[in-house]
């Protein structure tokens, strides 16, 4: 056991067809890293070879950057986390001058995760990227439960939704990936306003708000007291919304929400995703997304599944 | 700095040696050749699928020959408690516990030992504290320092490293202890305070370099101490991680320079940056 140490991992090789299409951007496999548990994937090229995954999903970026939250940012909770990191980022000119370069080096698709705390915001963060040749597609976060502004009241309101898909939809003519958040009484109205507007595939869920308590100490574990709830424990609402939206629209699903085997995410695709994104498992293990590629090999080939795309909304109900 | 990587550690050992404090023994031939003084491993406690969340401790002692390191660890909530309880047998049924690291940065001290000689250095340790700076002693020995150490714990059952450095040093450390059972009763900080006035024990020289680590108002104070008395100064910072290898940005600290992150570009921080 001594000598057993995991150094790269790697997706093997494999003759199931594992190519996917999300809404345009076309994915070598369905695996991409949910935003903001990857960084934009060099903090994890000890690990795992980015160029190897469907897509990198970068953290969340705005104009000029945030300062994020107070600490504590984090509260482990059974079989979950909460966070309210507050999507700290350096802004939009870090990203092109450091991260996008690097994921071109390493041959990675890029999907960049979009955030603004105003309509003009997320069309700024846009305008800037359109210079950038490294970006596959654009993941419009109108869901982040995190900041005081934005992201909670757009992704909640229909009309608010079809205004910034809408405006962004302008903005570019590249893939338009719009991330719902599960905080809603209806997420297939949500869902239909971001179609049409635009967008051309769909990412579910963000976290779920939720909240973590100190008895002895009578205080909330987070700074921010409410946080974002993410890991093995959400996993049900986000298959339950995969299928609600899988039903309300034809656009493609880029399905997360606790997957951390290959096995969670079939369970996404049959559920109706074309694509899957792994997020927290990254901190339970580095090597999580390439993990996740292989279990979904491995499943095709025990099945008989020649090409993975045979799986998407396959749930037999 | 090393590469990190994801071991499969046997568990060769995880006794009780203090009130609350626990020595672990893991078998990690690659971190323990790699790891530097300051750095820390990242632990999958095990049989517990429910705390999903790895838990960051700073390695107390390497034996590169050997294969292993050493964790003092405190049980200071549910997955500590957890991480108490477990047991080679459970461990090796499980195939093993994952084990990432090396992880963070190391002190700086001892890049400046190693390329000059002779310095003078103060290190203190307050609470569990004290385990990451047995393995930077034996390193600023190594490379010719003249090392003091000075200890607080809250009982003198507490002091559970103080053995270890002794050993190393030649000499007791200076101890304190909060119930006044061994040493000077009170905080370390009052050691601290003599140490820098009276300088080194080895030959009175002035220190050239404090490293310290425990809790954040211990650091805070022992930093204070040291920027009067004109003597660089690093801390161990400990924060709430997830990833441990930079990526979530849980584990900001406040300094001049804007938020860092503990786990990647810390857990050392020269003290005059660090946002008390």
């Amino acid at each position: 056991m001594a000598e057993n140490t995991d150094s790269r991992a790697h997706i093997r090789e494999t003759s199931v067809s594992l190519a996917v299409n999300l809404g345009g951007l076309p994915m070598k496999n369905p695996v991409t890293d949910a935003s903001g548990t990857f960084a934009a994937g060099r903090e994890f090229s000890a690990f795992v070879d980015v160029a190897e995954l469907g897509a990198v999903t970068t953290k969340g970026v705005s104009l000029n950057g945030w300062q994020g939250n107070a600490a504590p940012r984090i509260a482990e909770t059974p079989s979950g986390m909460l966070n309210s990191i507050g999507l700290q980022n350096p802004g939009v000119a870090h990203l092109m001058a450091d991260e996008l370069p690097w994921l071109k080096s390493q041959g990675a698709t890029a999907i960049v995760n979009v955030s603004g705390h105003s309509f003009d915001e997320y069309v700024q963060v846009i305008e800037a990227l359109e210079d950038a040749d490294a970006v596959g597609a654009y993941e419009v976060n109108i869901s982040c439960p995190n900041v005081d502004e934005g992201g909670m009241t757009i992704g909640t309101d229909p009309a608010s939704v079809q205004k910034v898909v809408g405006a962004c939809r302008r903005a570019t003519k590249r893939p338009l990936i719009v991330k719902l958040t599960p905080n809603v009484t209806d997420v297939a109205e949500i869902a239909r306003a971001a179609v049409s507007a635009g967008a051309d595939a769909l990412s579910l869920i963000n976290t779920v708000l939720g909240m973590a308590v100190d008895a002895e100490r009578r205080r909330p574990q987070l700074a921010r007291v409410v946080g974002g709830l993410s890991g093995p424990c959400v996993k049900p609402i986000a298959l339950r919304q995969v299928w609600e939206v899988h039903n309300a629209v034809d656009v493609p699903l880029l399905g997360m929400g606790g997957i951390s085997s290959g096995i969670d995410a079939i369970e996404f695709m049959l559920c109706g995703a074309t694509a899957v994104a792994v997020g927290t498992a990254n901190f339970v293990c580095p090597t999580a997304t390439v993990d996740v590629a292989n279990g979904i090999i491995d499943y095709c080939e025990r099945q008989g599944v020649s090409d993975v795309a045979e799986l998407i909304g396959g749930l037999q109900c | 700095m090393a590469n990190p990587v994801n071991e499969r550690a046997r568990l060769l050992s995880n006794d009780p040696v203090g009130p609350r404090l626990y020595l672990m023994r893991l078998e990690t031939p690659i971190i323990a050749k790699t790891t530097r003084p300051g750095q820390f491993v990242h632990l999958q406690i095990p049989a517990a699928d429910a705390h999903i969340l790895r838990r960051p401790f700073c390695v107390y002692a390497r034996d590169a020959e050997a294969g292993t390191i050493d964790v003092l660890y405190q049980v200071v909530g549910e997955g500590t408690r957890l991480l108490a309880k477990a047991t080679p047998a459970v461990v090796d049924a499980t195939g093993g516990m994952s084990v990432l690291g090396p992880l963070g940065n190391s002190w700086a001290a001892v890049d400046e030992a190693q390329s000059g000689s002779g310095l003078h250095v103060l290190l203190v340790g307050g609470g569990v504290g004290a385990a990451p700076l047995y393995l930077l002693a034996e390193d600023l020995i190594d490379a010719g320092c003249a090392v003091d150490v000075v200890l607080g714990a809250q009982t003198e059952d507490a002091l559970v490293t103080r053995e270890r450095f002794a050993a190393l040093l030649g000499r007791e450390p200076a101890c304190a202890t909060d119930d006044g059972s061994y040493g000077r009763p009170g905080f370390c900080t009052t050691l601290s305070q003599e140490a820098l006035d009276a300088g080194c024990s080895v030959d009175g020289a002035p220190f050239d370099r404090v490293c310290v680590c425990g809790p954040d108002p211990l650091m805070k104070i022992v930093a204070a101490q040291a920027h009067e008395a004109h003597v660089p100064c690093e801390v161990s910072t400990e924060r709430r991680m997830a990833c441990g290898i930079g990526a979530c940005l849980s584990c900001v600290v406040e300094t001049t320079d804007g938020l860092k992150r503990s786990c990647a570009d810390g857990p050392i921080f020269d003290a005059e940056k660090v946002v008390w």
